[in-house]
Order: structure tokens, then sequence, then C-alpha cells
């Protein structure tokens, strides 16, 4: 089956001896503390307005039956990347052990392409000033914390998340967690139809934000303003 | 209400738009270099247009360097360590060099008076020159998941803008000469119904699409990006120039200049609207 499926050489599908890194996101199980967001700004010094991962919620349902609807997100870690295939200078590449969609900051001449590239908006540009770390003006994101994987730790996300709602594991071992949660549950992906085959499977998520909404044409002028100030202080 | 939405940047900005228009210039000028060794009508606009064409490339070079966040790095493009020829840039860089050099040759064989090199180095110049709007194009085409931009159309779009664009110039370098004017006019005429043409298909087809298309169609038709792209790009930029070209007015020197600064502002128009225009759908995403 799996080779099959396989399209791409890079990817690292049932490979034998190759692992296959994925995280499980079970929405049921997230209660919108950010904690994740929060142990990722703390592992990486990620500056402010700009984030590996991000839990944007909506508000569903009708009165008196209303909930919010939350909706983590991170890059993907596809096994067929679009940055990768865009990026004219291999800054951005795959690690073949692990499937882990990695960035080289001494190499990203900051053209921006892999940002275009990206159906999950996952990358962003860092400001050209930061307080701790001296990596600026370079495009970034996350790593699925490969700094920690190639240290059998999880990601911080991971290690963080008081719902248990974020599980990391080997896709390829098919008795990792991950593996029995993504056979035995319904999960899907974010965005298919790209063809991107993403290494973030979601169970319940919810329509209203994995698909475009009038809410991507009708912008809520007062947070544009906010973007704007933002921009200007890091000179973006 | 009460929805938490989280921002992002877009990718490419509004330089990048010009870099567009400057070398989507610089690649029509080359053409009609080109075309004054085969056509005796564009014989005075021969160095005009080259050393035009090499201005606007080095205009163009500087934008395309100055956009990057590293733009001490561009040399990285051309290492051939890093190279990775999946990407469209890359080959992009390469043609932009080769079209510089192949520029320079030109120009010097130009000012030699040297004949049968300007002949053949014309022809390289213009064949490099047709890969600038063509990557430029791919550029945007390989966003597959990008509405608009991935309509496979888009390097003949940028080709017929790069044609119209460099005869709008043309028309303005040519002056007062008629015959020059005259074949100009027909350039304009036909490759400003080219890119009507083309974009009456993309909105068709943008129209019909899923949600991401038909929302990046409200953008691009409706609001302050609406007046960009159908007022400006549209209908002053390409269906004005038109019919002021059908017109007994258009005939006349005045009328042809008129028309290509119409399309002129018109293509400034088009390509910040087709750059800027599918970004902003994803922001929210």
């Amino acid at each position: 089956m799996s080779d099959e499926l396989r399209v791409s050489p890079i990817e690292t599908r049932e490979v034998p001896g190759k692992r296959r890194f994925a995280m499980v996101v079970d929405t049921r199980r997230c209660i919108g503390c950010m904690a994740c967001q929060v142990a990722c700004k703390a592992e990486y010094d990620t500056p402010l307005g700009v984030n590996r991962t991000w839990v944007p919620y909506k508000v569903v349902g009708k009165y008196p039956n209303v909930k919010k609807q939350f909706l983590p997100r991170l890059c993907n870690h596809c096994d067929d990347p679009p940055c990768v295939r865009n990026c004219p200078v291999g800054a951005t590449y795959k690690h073949e052990d692990g499937g882990f969609v990695l960035q080289r900051y001494e190499r990203c001449i900051g053209c921006r392409s892999c940002m275009a590239a990206c159906p999950y908006n996952a990358r962003f540009m860092l400001p050209s000033h930061r307080t701790y770390t001296p990596i600026t003006n370079v495009v970034d994101k996350c790593t699925f914390c490969f700094h920690r994987v190639t240290q059998n730790l999880v990601p911080a996300c991971v290690q963080t998340c008081i719902g248990r709602s974020r599980v990391f594991g080997d896709l390829n071992d098919p008795t990792s967690e991950v593996s029995y949660l993504v056979a035995k549950n319904a999960t899907q992906v974010l965005r298919p139809e790209e063809g991107t085959k993403p290494h973030v499977f979601y169970i319940g998520a919810d329509r209203n934000q994995t698909e475009f909404g009038r809410d991507a044409y009708r912008k809520p002028d007062v947070m544009e303003l906010q973007r704007d100030a933002f921009k200007r202080h890091f000179n973006i | 209400m009460g929805d938490y939405v989280w921002f992002h940047d877009v990718s490419w900005h509004a330089t990048y738009a010009i870099y567009f228009f400057v070398i989507g210039i610089c690649a029509g000028l080359s053409f009609l270099s080109y075309g004054s060794w085969r056509t005796e009508a564009l014989r005075p606009l021969r160095e005009k247009a080259a050393y035009g064409s090499f201005a606007l490339l080095v205009v163009g070079g500087l934008l395309l360097i100055g956009d990057l966040s590293q733009p001490l790095r561009f040399l990285n493009i051309l290492n051939p360590a890093y190279l990775n020829f999946t990407s469209p840039l890359a080959w992009g860089a390469l043609n932009i060099v080769a079209f510089g050099i192949a520029s320079v040759l030109y120009l010097a064989a130009l000012k030699q008076g040297s004949q049968a090199r300007g002949k053949v180095l014309a022809t390289v110049t213009a064949l490099l020159a047709l890969g600038l709007p063509i990557y430029t194009g791919y550029d945007l085409t390989v966003h597959q998941s990008r509405p608009v931009w991935n309509t496979p159309v888009m390097p003949v779009l940028f080709v017929a803008l790069a044609i119209a664009s460099g005869s709008a110039v043309g028309a303005i370098l040519a002056g007062a000469n008629e015959s020059a004017q005259r074949l100009l006019r027909e350039y304009l005429l036909w490759s400003t119904a080219a890119v009507g043409v083309i974009l009456v298909s993309i909105l068709g087809t943008t129209n019909y699409g899923g949600a991401a298309q038909e929302l990046t169609f409200m953008i691009l038709t409706t609001g302050t990006m609406g007046l960009i792209f159908v007022g400006i790009g549209i209908v002053v930029g390409t269906a004005a120039p038109i019919a002021l070209l059908l017109a007994p007015f258009g005939r006349q020197q005045v009328g042809v200049v008129v028309a290509g600064v119409l399309v002129l502002a018109g293509g400034a128009a088009l390509r910040y609207a087709l750059l800027m225009g599918p970004q902003q759908l994803q922001t929210l995403y």
C-alpha cells in the first residue's frame, strides 16, 4: 500500500529503517490553556507577534449551547513539503530520518518563497532585532523540537499539554501511540487537497476552523491596526 | 464573535510588484531592440531600448536584492553548492545574470558598431529577456495553494504584460517617429487585447472555483483592491487603451502615447493586485 501512495522520493511513509515523526492533536481534549504556545515561546525565545505554534479558536453553536472550538496549529512537517521545493538555496530541507522539515538559518536569504509556498502559514520572518537570540531576519518555523526529539524527549508543546491533547511519536512504528490513534480514530489533516501529506493529524477538528470562512474576506480592521503597529516596531 | 484570529504577514510585499513592473518593461524594451534588426521601422529605437532595458535591469536587480531580508546573502542564490533547481527563483536568478551579461555584450557591440555581432547578441538577449516574464509568472504559478497565482496561464499573462509595457515605453521613446509609432500601435493593441483575454479567463475560472477561489475573487473585485484591479488594471489600463487605439484619435501619435501611458498605469496596477490580492486570503487562515 505504502509504495503505491508514495509519490515523491523524499517521502518517509513506511520506509524501512526510517522514522516518520507525527503529531496527533485531539481537539476534544484541548482546553485552550495556551500552555503549548507559552512552552514553545520559552523553548525558542520566539519574538513577540510571531509563533511557531498557535491556538486560534472560534465560538460555535447557538446560545445557550455554545462552546469554544480550539484548533492548535503548527508546521505540518509535510511528507511532500512545498517549502522545500521552493527554497532557491536549499535553506529548507527535510531530514531523512524522522521527516523533520528544518531550516538552515545561515543559508536563508530571506526571499520568503517558503512562506508563500506554505498552505498552512506555518512560517514567519524573524524580526531584525531580538533580545537574547542572534538569529534575525531569516524565516523560522516549528522544528518538531528536533533538538529534544533526538535526545528522546517529546516536543515542548507535547510535554506541557495538560489535557494530553497533543501526542507525538513515530508513525512508522506500528506500536507507537500516534500509530494507534491514527489507526483507531477518524482523523483529518489540514487542506488535504494540496497534496502535501501533513504529519499533524487532528481528531474531532471543526470544519468552521479547518476550512476558509467568510472571515477571510471580512477582515476586522481593528486587528489590522495592531498588526501594522507590530510590523512598524519590528521593521518587518 | 469572540473568536481569536491569528494574523499572518503576507509573504511578498509591494516591492516585488514594482520589480515585476520594472522587469516586464526591461524585457519588453529588449524585444523592441531585437525587433529593430528585423523591422526597419523600429531602427530609431535600437540603442534607446537597449540602454533603457539595461538600466531597468539594474533597478530591478537592486529592488530584488533590497527586498531580501538578508540582502548580502544574495550571492547564495548563485552558489552551485546551494542551488536548488526545483525552485523557480533559482532559475530566475540564473536567467537574470545571463541576461545581464548578454546585455552588456550587446551594448558593447552597439557601441562598436559591429552589425554581425550586434544582431546575434540582440537575438540572444531577446531570448533571455523572454525568460524574465516567464520566470516571474512561473514564480507565482508554482504556489498551488494560492488561488489566481496557481493558474498555468500566469507566465503567458506576464509575457503579454511585458510586451504591452515595453511597447508603451517604446511609444513614448519613439516621439514623433511616425513609422515606429504605427508599428508600436499594433503591438500595443494586440498585446493589451491578449492581456484582456487572459484576465477574463482567470477571473472566470476563479469565480467558479472552491471557497478559497471565490473569496479571492471577492477580494480582487471589491473594495480598495477592486479599485486597483478592476478600476485601474482592467478598465483604465486594458479596456480604455484598446478602445482608444481603435478610435480615430488612437491612430494619431498623441493617441498612441496616451494609450501607452494608460497601459503602463494598468500594467502596474495589475501586477500589484495579482501579487497582493491572492495573498490576503491566507493571512487569516
